[in-house]
């Protein structure tokens, strides 16, 4: 289960800023923030999930209880499930998902600074992007399914194809969010054309071009996962389509629980890489 | 590369207003030149590709299979449903999942943003449903309540709920300070304050986030009905996979690209009519 996922980085930051403060303080702030309401949350739902079982109030065949899944859970870490560990699964998965959108990030950032930079690239590309965007990846799967055959390039393509439209759009909206004054004092100043866009342009579209990537990175693991489940031999998501064939429950539950604690934790990455590099984000 | 920002761009349109109208127009005809020659040469490949025989029709079907199968599809249906029918399913089944849980979720996130215990209380449970794959409990759901409605339904909820919940927390934050002392000086009461500054303020933020939650939910709903469904489109495409109907293929990824389209225009609408004063700060 998550623990308290926003838990420690305010507090912590303001700590940090305000130098060394003693355990006491730490507690104290905690307490006085509520941050323990949402552990509290947390724990409800444990002992909520706990007492269902524990009174078998639903058959333990469809909802397992918390020893259950934690059994599960150390068995296949140990023992991993149908000969492959939770490991190669889970690597398997981010492998996937990691590929297809570093690719679409490669190809679709250049594009779309192409696009927000000259109105000609906009014209021959845009129509082909904003259609692709709304499209739900998982329509066009099929086709990629009958044309690449049904191992890793067909899953990568449709990642990438899921990524690339929202990272090339978001590029070219980052380019459009330039301010024409600053471009304009540059030239003024003698700036060249490559200096503007990569002391300017680039600057002021890269918080855009962030955010498209984390849209992109969630859009692209939820559509790993559902990929594999139609059609895959290894990943988390085969893990729990394959747990439902024989009704094992308390895997499915082991692979939800860390599903949603991987994309946490994905999206939290991507967030702390994010204020790193772009750390005059909104100081505008 | 072209000079940016003096011959391209939103910019210029603004630069030459003053310009006469013929001139305007040209320009726009010039850009738009560019798009239907990329789209002709789009077009060109694809005949040629599978007019020469170098792609077999089963794979990627031809104009005039695909146009055979668009009609075919129109007129007799898909495996004893007319393409409306299963076309209809799906959008009762967005309609009915999305309005129940993008209503939670706003409601939910009205409470997190006006509340600090609130929020801590349930923001663990929302940050947590968020980024997780929705297919991931989707097969809980299915071994729960069966493969019928009730379980894609029940998907679309929880798929709504966060995403509503997170913009409309995120709206209630942004109503400006300056707004809620007037209002408060000016003797309103709570409720007042809720109703006139802080709903109002929030409701572009809200609308935001339904577009957000339905473009997610159609997604998802997609992927379900393809993983475990029986009737709506995402079906009819894979089981015509199945078949290598490639043509049926074709037609059913447009029919659910334009669906989607359908879905985003009608939330704008609605948007418009009901949130006129977005962006009038």
């Amino acid at each position: 289960m998550p623990i308290e996922p926003s838990a420690g980085s305010g507090a912590a930051a303001e700590a940090r800023q305000a130098g060394p403060r003693s355990a006491r303080d730490e507690v104290g702030s905690w307490w006085r923030s509520g941050r323990w309401l949402g552990a509290l949350a947390v724990a409800l739902v444990w002992l909520g999930w706990y007492l269902v079982s524990a009174f078998a109030l639903v058959p333990e065949m469809l909802l397992p209880g918390p020893g259950e899944v934690l059994a599960a859970l150390v068995d296949i870490v140990r023992n991993g499930y149908r000969e492959t560990t939770l490991w190669e699964n889970g690597a398997a998965t981010l492998w996937r998902c990691g590929a297809g959108f570093v690719l679409a990030c490669i190809t679709g950032v250049p594009l779309g600074l192409a696009m927000g930079y000259s109105a000609k690239v906009r014209a021959a590309c845009n129509y082909i992007v904003q259609f692709m965007r709304p499209l739900p990846p998982l329509s066009y799967l099929i086709l990629l399914i009958l044309w690449l055959g049904t191992g890793d390039a067909s899953k990568i393509a449709l990642l990438y194809l899921t990524a690339f439209p929202i990272v090339a759009s978001s590029a070219m909206a980052g380019v459009g969010a330039t301010k024409l004054q600053r471009v304009q004092a540059a030239r003024s100043l003698g700036a060249g054309e490559w200096q503007i866009f990569r002391h300017v342009v680039f600057p002021s579209a890269l918080p855009l071009i962030f955010t498209g990537a984390r849209i992109a990175l969630a859009a692209a693991f939820s559509t790993v996962v559902a990929a594999e489940l139609m059609a895959a031999t290894d990943g988390l998501g085969w893990m729990v389509f394959s747990a439902s064939r024989f009704l094992r429950n308390d895997v499915i539950i082991v692979g939800i629980l860390v599903l949603g604690l991987l994309g946490m934790a994905l999206g939290k990455l991507l967030l702390t890489i994010d204020r790193r590099i772009v750390h005059w984000r909104g100081v505008d | 590369m072209t000079a940016p920002f003096e011959s391209s761009g939103q910019e210029d349109a603004a630069l030459l207003s003053g310009g006469t109208t013929v001139g305007r127009l040209w320009r726009w005809l010039g850009d738009f030149r560019i798009t239907l020659a990329s789209l002709g040469i789009l077009l060109l490949l694809w005949c040629a590709l599978t007019q020469s025989g170098l792609v077999n029709e089963l794979f990627l079907p031809g104009p005039a299979l695909l146009w055979d199968g668009v009609l075919d599809l129109i007129e007799n249906g898909y495996r004893s449903r007319t393409i409306w029918e299963h076309a209809g399913l799906s959008l009762e089944r967005v309609l009915a999942g999305f309005g129940t849980g993008a209503l939670a979720g706003t409601l939910l996130g009205l409470a997190m943003g006006a509340s600090r215990p609130i929020e801590a209380f349930f923001s663990p449970l929302v940050e947590f449903f968020r980024p997780l794959p929705q297919l991931a409990y989707l097969v809980l759901l299915v071994v729960w309540f069966g493969i019928e409605e009730t379980a894609q339904i029940i998907l679309l909820f929880l798929t709504a709920l966060p995403v509503s919940a997170i913009a409309a927390r995120d709206g209630v934050r942004s109503v400006s300070l300056q707004r809620l002392q007037v209002a408060r000086s000016l003797g309103a009461s709570q409720w007042q304050v809720f109703r006139y500054v802080v709903f109002p303020s929030a409701l572009h933020e809200i609308f935001t986030g339904a577009r957000l939650a339905i473009g997610v939910v159609y997604a998802t709903l997609i992927a379900a009905e393809i993983i475990a469904g029986s009737t709506g489109l995402g079906w009819m495409i894979l089981d015509a996979g199945r078949f290598l109907r490639s043509d049926y293929v074709f037609a059913g990824i447009i029919a659910i690209g334009l669906a989607g389209l359908l879905l985003d225009r009608l939330l704008l609408v609605i948007e418009r009519r009901i949130v006129h004063w977005a962006g009038k700060d």
